[in-house]
């Protein structure tokens, strides 16, 4: 567990709001510090924090990188930049529909762009599948990251170097002020609040409603057999979509599971074959339970909570296997 | 030399051209690092390594099987078990120690695979392939008789060298082809036999769901049959069944061995005689 450094709040003479970063300008409104809050900045750590977080190790000053996980990277489930046009917005399609456009994976779990700014971490179900190990990582963003690369990830936890640099890499992809999609009454509210030092609480809550401090997590579990429509009344173009950013991105060439899936009738056969009951191979359980790591085979899959993918996104996803098996 | 570095450079010019853009490569064109015995155009991922068992039984029918031998299952022509390993996408390299049949036993083997060129969707490049070098030397005692080839006079003649290309293409989901041209070197040989020798190979997969499959193979030696009159061409057919990790493959084949060595120099069994063998081998891949 890392100590977080302390410091006073700033006063950051802003001019133009668009150069300052949420937590620059929350503090100067006289926000609290994020409990993770890193008072310098180093660009050279982020970049090395860039490096573990894209390809699982890398090398910084005597320390001689080492894989943190020889199973999955980190942006095997996770995006690194914004996933909504509009960050507040949590619909599962319109994250759907901006990734497929911004040709970025249909992910699990939720972006890193702007984690900086969250507050709370595994949230919601997530304590069912972790249990304990969540109480330590839920408040504090350090502890999230051991615990995902120690357990997520199926590898090991991460040298205080590493740590350190992933938290810089993470500072770097904080929110800036033009992420927040202010009007410009919201923007005059905010600038008279920090140049003029007036309605600042103000100012300072209205902020906080401009982003995301916490994604919540419901494990709905799979679907009852007597409530799956097998995708009788999906939509397969919006499957499709589903299947190439969120099933391909891992199984296409076998890049993360050693279960290769491509866009062929005997891939769609094989989903189809298995579609009903609960066990893994069904797309119903996998979906929402996901797998497990077991010794030999560390690879699993990690499961989409509601908040990830709908029932409605499940069944378009089904439409499309459907079609693809050609059935 | 210049030849050398032609070849090299075209290699790493395809490479450019083929690896710029994975997604549009084409995969599962065969499941396995071997066909049946030849090598396919597959190779391991870098930091996956790949334990094998294989074994070949003896003869189902003919004179040495039927029910008195369990149709084979009483006698085992080979085993193989090896470690292989993943250095880059394309490059892996293999261990094995086989049991060895035919005059050599007690043999290690140590391969290197190189994929050069991956089949693309756009058909920009219409086949895979991949070339095999491979070493092998036997540990076996010395014969005392002069005139055998396992007399081993000079250490050089405990080893031997096997290459073989290896060009696929996947026509279909469920249909893929291969062609193997192989060349086999052993440093001492019998009188009736050559060193070097060619074979050119042809295997064909189907598919018949996501996870099972139907392979056969071939390998047709380009020699000399009034010198090498005793030997006979491999054949085989298999069914694969893949799961979440493991391969099974499931044989029958006249070949004894399953080094290029053996089932292309050495294979005398008949399949018109019965002497064709039920054989397995269980893969099972991992991360490093």
């Amino acid at each position: 567990m890392i100590q977080q450094e302390n410091s006073t709040s700033a006063t950051v003479p802003i001019k133009k709001l668009d150069k300052f970063t949420v937590t620059d300008l929350e503090l100067a409104l006289g926000g609290d510090q994020p409990q993770h809050y890193l008072k310098k900045f180093d660009d050279s750590l982020a970049r090395v924090g860039e490096k573990l977080i894209r390809e699982g190790k890398a090398d910084y000053k005597e320390h001689k990188g080492k894989l943190i996980s020889p199973y999955f990277n980190c942006t095997d489930c996770h995006n690194l930049k914004k996933e909504q046009k509009v960050i507040t917005n949590k619909n599962p399609q319109d994250r759907l529909d901006y990734l497929t456009k911004n040709d970025m994976p249909f992910t699990a779990g939720s972006t890193f762009y702007g984690i900086y700014n969250r507050s709370s971490f595994y949230n919601g179900d997530y304590y069912k599948k972790y249990g304990s190990l969540v109480d330590n990582a839920k408040d504090t963003l350090a502890n999230a990251v051991q615990l995902c690369a120690e357990y997520c990830a199926s590898g090991r936890p991460l040298k205080q170097w590493e740590l350190d640099a992933i938290m810089h890499y993470y500072k770097r992809e904080e929110l800036r002020i033009d992420d927040l999609h202010l009007s410009g009454k919201e923007r005059a509210i905010i600038e008279n609040a920090v140049n003029q030092k007036v309605n600042q609480e103000e100012a300072l809550t209205l902020i906080k409603t401009k982003y995301v401090h916490q994604y919540g997590a419901t494990f709905t579990g799979a679907m009852n057999e007597n409530k799956r429509d097998y995708g009788a009344n999906g939509d397969p173009r919006n499957g499709e979509k589903i299947y190439r950013e969120a099933c391909m991105f891992c199984h296409e060439n076998s890049r993360v599971t050693y279960l290769e899936l491509n866009d062929d009738v005997l891939s769609g056969r094989y989903l189809w074959r298995n579609k009903e009951g609960y066990d893994d191979e069904s797309i119903y359980q996998v979906v929402r339970w996901g797998t497990y790591p077991i010794t030999g085979r560390k690879q699993y899959m990690p499961l989409y909570t509601k908040e990830k993918m709908s029932n409605e996104q499940l069944e378009d996803l089904m439409a499309y296997i459907k079609e693809l098996a050609q059935k | 030399m210049k030849h050398i570095t032609s070849v090299l450079s075209l290699i790493l010019l395809l490479q450019c051209g083929v690896f710029a853009q994975s997604e549009d490569e084409v995969s599962e064109t065969f499941s396995n690092i071997h066909v049946i015995n030849g090598h396919s155009t597959q190779t391991l991922k870098k930091r996956q390594w790949r334990y094998i068992i294989a074994h070949r039984f003896g003869d189902a029918l003919g004179d040495k099987g039927g029910v008195q031998s369990a149709f084979g299952f009483d006698n085992a022509a080979d085993i193989r078990f090896g470690f292989d390993f993943g250095i880059t996408d394309n490059l892996m390299v293999g261990i094995a120690r086989l049991k060895g049949s035919g005059p050599y036993s007690s043999i290690l083997e140590g391969f290197a695979k190189y994929r050069i060129l991956r089949q693309k969707e756009d058909n920009s490049i219409p086949v895979s392939m991949a070339i095999t070098g491979t070493g092998y030397g036997t540990y076996m005692s010395a014969s005392e008789d002069i005139s055998s080839v396992t007399n081993f006079d000079r250490f050089s003649h405990r080893l031997m060298y096997g290459s073989q290309l290896t060009i696929s293409r996947k026509f279909h989901p469920r249909f893929s082809m291969a062609l193997m041209p192989t060349y086999v070197h052993r440093n001492l040989v019998e009188q009736n036999d050559v060193n070097g020798l060619f074979s050119v190979g042809g295997a064909a997969r189907i598919r018949i769901t996501k996870k099972i499959g139907l392979i056969a193979e071939y390998f047709y030696n380009i020699h000399d049959t009034s010198i090498r009159n005793e030997y006979k061409n491999s054949a085989g057919v298999a069914m694969e069944w893949l799961t979440n990790g493991h391969t099974f493959t499931l044989n029958f084949t006249n070949a004894r061995g399953m080094s290029e060595l053996q089932y292309i120099a050495l294979t005398q069994s008949d399949w018109l005689e019965g002497a064709f063998r039920f054989g397995f081998s269980i893969t099972r891949t991992f991360k490093y």
